[in-house]
């Protein structure tokens, strides 16, 4: 059984169809990626997953359960953890507060010590220890990233998704959390949705399996290097090369 | 044990206050004032300091809380004795939480300025229904002295109104401070303050805000109907609808919240009693114009401190010994 299937799922907003009865399964424990250029519907995509929209069409399953109604906190429980594009961090709480959050309301339910105690685990393994006591707004973008990422870990997920996680990070620090989440999917048999618009970087390491989306509609679903190479995926980032008309004299 | 190290200058102020009310001559009365707003502003910030959420029918609890206690004494003081006053106060929790488990679970469906808009209502409306309808009295309200006097004889009556009236108040104070305490430190406070910094990361981080929202209104709703029924109800010994449902004490409980630090612990107690320490002497020194001067400190002290005082404080206490006292 698939942990998440997505089965010809819509959404409009007014005459703009976002997403365009997409469908697609993940395995547990799987890395896939999802790419595409801005506006393709992506970041819609990860909100119907997540519950924050709900569909016009189609049905979300979660281990064979049907999600497609449920509220966002359920989910959350049930497994389903996620990064935001632009990080939203609860702004005036610490950093350790922030993790332990994801941890407190996870599929688990600690005490409020122990999910300080999973909060310390995970910002140590991003590298965030040290920030610890900091307000959480105080953190630069791409430190927000990093807490957001182990505020859902803590969450201890079944599928994580991760919006644009690696936007800004340095080539040498996005390696190293690809090499982190490899460790994590494979230690904790976590799902990881990858969203990326240009950092291939992020995707090529991390998932086997990419799907690309253009204008709503999921586009191609191949193998990474296969659909990264695909010269239909090169022509909707850079377009297609046309022959100049030929000049008319007047 | 080190969540309560912070009730210490809590208890320790509202002791201070209690002592100079009893041994000063002269002073109890303006130290149970203080000791009123302090505990107006603890109850009301355990909703709007950690939600966020502004309920401008908050007063409504507090009336309903007065009318429990009026007709508790008024219905049940010869067959119960001392005991209606106990009586009295659960049924003034009773109806406070009924009345906010009706509100909340409509109104705490809308978000921030909706929401704030929505319980403007609910105050007049019950105000209405309870004149409109003649229920209770109705704009006559309850008197509950005669009541009184035949329970607990005349002395008894007057003790109850001028002593133990306002020392239910200080416990009652003491009460939200707990609370506070409780819910700071407990999964429930880590909720609110996910769901008052981002509404929707909470609810992806799987936070049911919505319940998180309703304990919150609940619990500072029914410490409101406390408050009515003994800082208003016992003291006066009457209940008068246009008294109890009057909108200023919604505004001087916000003013109070923001004055001191909203969703701390220290600062509805600094704020409640700041207020009612420049109230009371403003209307004393130039009577009549206390308003128009407590207008301009108020504007003041929140442009200087947005935080409220105690936000302030307790952002330069970081890193330092006083972090632990500071909450």
């Amino acid at each position: 059984m698939a942990l998440l299937r997505l089965e010809n799922v819509t959404k409009r907003f007014g005459g703009l169809t976002a997403v365009d009865h997409v469908s697609f399964e993940i395995d547990h424990g799987e890395a896939i990626g999802i790419v595409g250029p801005n506006g393709s519907g992506k970041t819609t995509l990860f909100n119907l997953i997540s519950g924050v929209y709900l569909p016009d069409e189609g049905r979300v399953f979660f281990e064979g359960r049907d999600i497609t109604r449920l509220p966002p906190y359920v989910r959350a429980r049930l497994g389903i953890g996620r990064t935001f594009q632009i990080p939203r961090p609860f702004s005036s709480a610490t950093v350790r507060e922030n993790v332990a959050i994801g941890a407190l309301f996870g599929t688990q339910s600690p005490s409020v010590e122990e999910a300080l105690g999973i909060a310390d685990h995970y910002l140590q393994m991003v590298g965030l220890w040290g920030f610890r006591h900091k307000s959480a707004g105080a953190l630069t973008p791409v430190e927000k990233k990093m807490m957001e990422i182990a505020r859902a870990l803590a969450m201890k997920p079944k599928l994580l998704l991760l919006d644009e996680s690696m936007a800004g990070m340095p080539p040498k620090e996005i390696d190293a959390m690809v090499q982190f989440l490899r460790k994590i999917k494979e230690e904790e048999g976590i799902a990881i949705v990858s969203m990326v618009e240009h950092i291939m970087r992020a995707v090529v390491g991390l998932a086997h399996r990419v799907i690309v989306m253009h204008q709503g509609k999921k586009f191609i679903e191949a193998p990474t290097a296969e659909a990264l190479n695909d010269p239909r995926v090169i022509e909707i980032y850079l377009g297609r090369k046309e022959e100049h008309a030929p000049r008319q004299s007047p | 044990m080190h969540r309560y190290v912070p009730l210490i200058p809590v208890y320790l102020l509202y002791g201070a206050l209690f002592v100079i009310g009893s041994q000063v001559s002269g002073m109890w009365q303006p130290m149970a004032l203080l000791a009123f707003y302090a505990a107006l502003g603890q109850a009301f910030n355990i909703f709007m300091g950690m939600t966020g959420y502004v309920d401008f029918g908050y007063v409504a609890f507090l009336a309903l809380g007065s009318y429990g206690m009026a007709l508790a004494i008024s219905s049940f003081a010869e067959s119960l004795g001392a005991g209606v006053i106990v009586a009295g106060l659960l049924l003034a929790l009773g109806m406070a939480t009924v009345l906010a488990l009706a509100v909340g679970a409509i109104a705490l469906r809308l978000r921030g300025a909706y929401f704030a808009i929505a319980t403007i209502g609910v105050n007049e409306g019950v105000r209405y229904l309870i004149e409109g309808a003649r229920l209770w009295g109705g704009s006559e309200g309850i008197i509950i002295s005669r009541p009184l006097r035949e329970a607990f004889g005349p002395e008894g009556a007057n003790l109850l109104s001028t002593f133990w009236a306002d020392t239910l108040v200080y416990l009652i104070a003491m009460l939200a401070a707990f609370i506070t305490v409780q819910y700071l430190h407990s999964k429930i406070g880590y909720a609110l303050m996910a769901l008052r910094e981002d509404e929707d990361a909470a609810k992806v981080m799987g936070v049911h805000t919505t319940k998180y929202k309703i304990i919150a209104f609940i619990t500072s709703a029914a410490l409101g109907g406390l408050l009515g029924a003994t800082g208003w109800v016992l003291k006066l010994t009457y209940v008068f609808p246009a008294d109890v449902f009057a909108v200023h004490y919604t505004v001087e409980a916000i003013v109070i919240v923001l004055l001191g630090g909203a969703g701390t612990l220290l600062g509805p107690l600094a704020g409640g009693m700041i207020y009612a320490a420049l109230k009371y002497w403003l209307s004393i020194s130039f009577p009549g114009l206390q308003l128009l001067l407590l207008a301009p400190i108020i504007l003041f002290i929140v442009v200087a401190f947005p935080q409220g005082l105690i936000g302030v404080l307790k952002a330069k206490a970081k890193g330092t010994f006083w972090e632990r006292v500071i909450v």
